[in-house]
């Protein structure tokens, strides 16, 4: 700076800068009308600092004895020298020493107290190089404050229990009068995730989307003296009513990106920010972003966690809606096996015994997952409730239809084959609604597609009558019931299993028991599928007829 | 799976390729009923480029006809590969939807009932 002169900028609270120019070697900044600078600042001393040349520099010292001269952030103790670019505050008014003429002005002075640094080239700054004694001190307390941090959130720790701490450091290192942590939500939408002020102060939170925009969206620490930044106040006639702030925040940064921001605030009156608070909060900042992506992350996995333990539940609820058993009846021997291919699936097969007949059903919902899994045990549960009451297999099946056509908005619906078998005379009543046909195993080992030209299936059209179709089973014959999973079952190549595949299997077993029947059908479908993982639910339900029970016909 | 759309005698002819399977399906019937909910009601859907169709491809199909017919619209099907109609045939479904050969008669279809 040139010996002699000195340039300075004035801003005063609630009033336009000015710039003042020295003629003389002592130039004095108070409330006086009889000061050199004289400021309407009520909180201002009559005579509150003196900046005077001494040898080759200019110094200021503090004349107030109730409020301290601070000098870019440090309120000084005795003359202390400036230089270029310093910033002195003095209760709520600014003075800027100006650069030297001629000098390429930095930003800071065009448009008033505003520090914008890159957060990352500060961090990677931090703790090299500083050599004398001031700065190796304000390195030493700077690490303890994020030692502090970094020791508390080795801890377990929930997000919210470690956003409060983060805000309880800054707190007490930096002794803010507001402060509040703000996280990116999925959608980018920055929102308040901690907040924390002294008592007594009130109004609504700062905020400023001007702040957060260079913060997290450039990635900048900020060290701001202004107002003007504050939505609030971007309109108000005056920022008297404030007073001027002193501003700091920080990006949640991490190699990942920036998380969020942390941003502290007071009336400048109270508490003035240096740029040796913004190294500390950028400090604090990264420290915690690091532990809030872990932690964001573990508290997906647990919600990933409780989403499988219930997708199991309810796998663990549809199993156990399918028959673990089946009905004590010497007349039909039966056997069956449903492969889910997710952890809950839409196949369904129930058998139950009700007025001398065995009734049955083999179904497929469409589609997959959680909605087919409750399509499905809706089904179940119909069929379990209709059949006992029912006056036909016609009856059943058209009251079953209407019931899951009813308020059916999505169109489901479940192909399925019922029937109803007549234990002592084995006539078997059976409707086709979209269902693949079953194969008959004859008890002279022949295997016969049965005649079951498909209705809708149940759900699709609400007022569907089922005609019912007939077949004598004679003793010893068999049925094999089967939802699509069977045949589409692919290998690697892309092939289907297919009914002649099937069918040919069936021919090798087609007067085993229902249980071997069952079993040499998995095991055909398996190997024929190899390593490729299942598509589809696969369900069997193979039926023998033995004949009529000895004694009286069951009721 | 792409989905083709045209519009002709004031009528909306969209035409899915490839797979309508359980994966797939979902685009199908966002794109349907998104049409349905701009008040559309003449509708053509030509399966002629589609490979294979699953049940929940029907489920789309079934539920936009449902919609249409609610709404005094129409859905009419058209141009299915002989595979497709084999699924149509064994699930029931034949009987429950107006089925052309042909855009054409997909069209005189829908302008008899627009009649």
């Amino acid at each position: 700076m040139s010996v002699d002169s000195l340039h300075l900028r004035i801003e005063p609270p609630g009033e336009d800068p000015y710039t003042y120019d020295s003629r003389s070697d002592s130039v004095v900044v108070g409330r006086s009308s009889t000061a050199d600078v004289h400021v309407q600042d009520r909180y201002l001393s009559r005579q509150h600092a003196r900046l005077f040349r001494q040898g080759d520099g200019w110094y200021v010292e503090t004349l107030s004895a109730k409020s301290p001269t601070v000098l870019n952030g440090r309120a000084i103790g005795g003359p202390t020298r400036v230089a270029p670019g310093d910033v002195l505050r003095l209760a709520e008014t600014v003075v800027r020493v100006a650069p030297p003429e001629g000098a390429a002005s930095p930003a800071a002075w065009l448009e008033g107290s505003r520090i914008f640094r890159s957060a990352a080239t500060m961090l990677a700054a931090a703790g090299g190089g500083a050599a004398d004694p001031v700065a190796l001190e304000r390195q030493r307390s700077r690490l303890a404050a994020v030692n502090e941090v970094h020791r508390a959130l080795a801890q377990p720790i929930s997000l919210e229990a470690l956003l409060g701490l983060v805000l309880d450091s800054a707190f007490a290192h930096l002794g803010p009068e507001e402060g509040a942590l703000y996280l990116r939500r999925q959608d980018g939408e920055l929102e308040r995730a901690a907040f924390r002020r002294v008592p007594g102060l009130e109004g609504p939170p700062f905020q400023s989307r001007r702040l957060a925009d260079e913060v997290v969206g450039r990635g900048l620490a900020a060290l701001v003296q202004d107002a003007s930044l504050d939505d609030r106040f971007a309109a108000a006639e005056s920022i008297l009513v404030s007073g001027v702030r002193s501003i700091l925040a920080a990006p949640l940064l991490d190699s990942e990106g920036c998380l969020g921001m942390i941003v502290l605030h007071s009336r400048a009156r109270v508490r003035q920010f240096s740029e040796e608070d913004l190294e500390l909060l950028v400090s604090l900042a990264a420290a915690a972003a690091l532990r809030i992506r872990n932690i964001a992350l573990a508290e997906e996995v647990a919600e990933r966690r409780l989403f499988e333990r219930e997708l199991a539940l309810a796998s663990e609820i549809q199993t156990g809606m399918l028959p673990k058993t089946f009905p004590e009846c010497p007349e039909v021997e039966i056997a069956a096996a449903l492969q889910p291919a997710r952890l809950v699936g839409g196949d369904l097969y129930d058998v139950v015994v009700v007025g001398g007949r065995l009734w049955f059903l083999v179904g497929d919902v469409a589609g997959k997952g959680v909605g087919a899994a409750l399509f499905m045990a809706v089904t179940r549960t119909l069929f379990r409730a209709i059949v006992p009451t029912a006056a036909s297999l016609e009856d059943a099946a058209s009251r079953i239809n209407a019931e899951l056509a009813r308020d059916n908005d999505k169109a489901m619906f479940v192909t399925a084959f019922l029937g109803a078998l007549d234990l002592a005379t084995g006539q078997l009543d059976y409707v086709n609604a979209g269902h693949p046909p079953p194969p008959r195993l004859g008890h002279d080992g022949s295997v016969e597609t049965v005649d079951a030209p498909p209705g809708p299936p149940l759900g699709a059209i609400p007022s569907h009558v089922y005609a019912p179709r007939r077949l004598g089973l004679r003793t010893g014959d068999g049925l094999l019931l089967y939802t699509d999973g069977v045949t589409e079952a692919e290998n690697g190549r892309l092939e289907q299993f297919s009914s002649p595949r099937l069918e040919a299997c069936l021919r090798d077993v087609a007067r085993a028991s229902p249980a071997e029947i069952v079993a040499a059908v998995i095991g055909s479908v398996r190997g024929f599928v190899g390593d490729n993982p299942p598509s589809d639910d696969l369900t069997l339900l193979v039926l023998r007829y033995r004949g009529p029970a000895s004694g009286p016909p069951s009721t | 799976m792409k989905i083709g759309e045209e519009r002709r005698d004031g009528a909306l002819i969209v035409a899915p390729s490839g797979r309508v399977d359980s994966v797939s399906s979902s685009e199908l019937e966002r794109a349907l009923v998104g049409h349905l909910g701009a008040g559309e009601s003449r509708v053509v859907v030509d399966l002629a480029q589609v490979e294979y169709i699953s049940s929940a491809g029907l489920r789309v199909l079934l539920m936009t006809a449902k919609k249409l017919k609610d709404a005094d619209g129409r859905l009419v099907l058209c141009a299915m590969p002989e595979s497709v109609r084999l699924v149509f045939e064994l699930a029931g479904f034949v009987p429950i939807f107006a089925i052309e050969p042909t855009r054409e008669a997909a069209l005189d279809r829908l302008g008899e009932s627009g009649a």
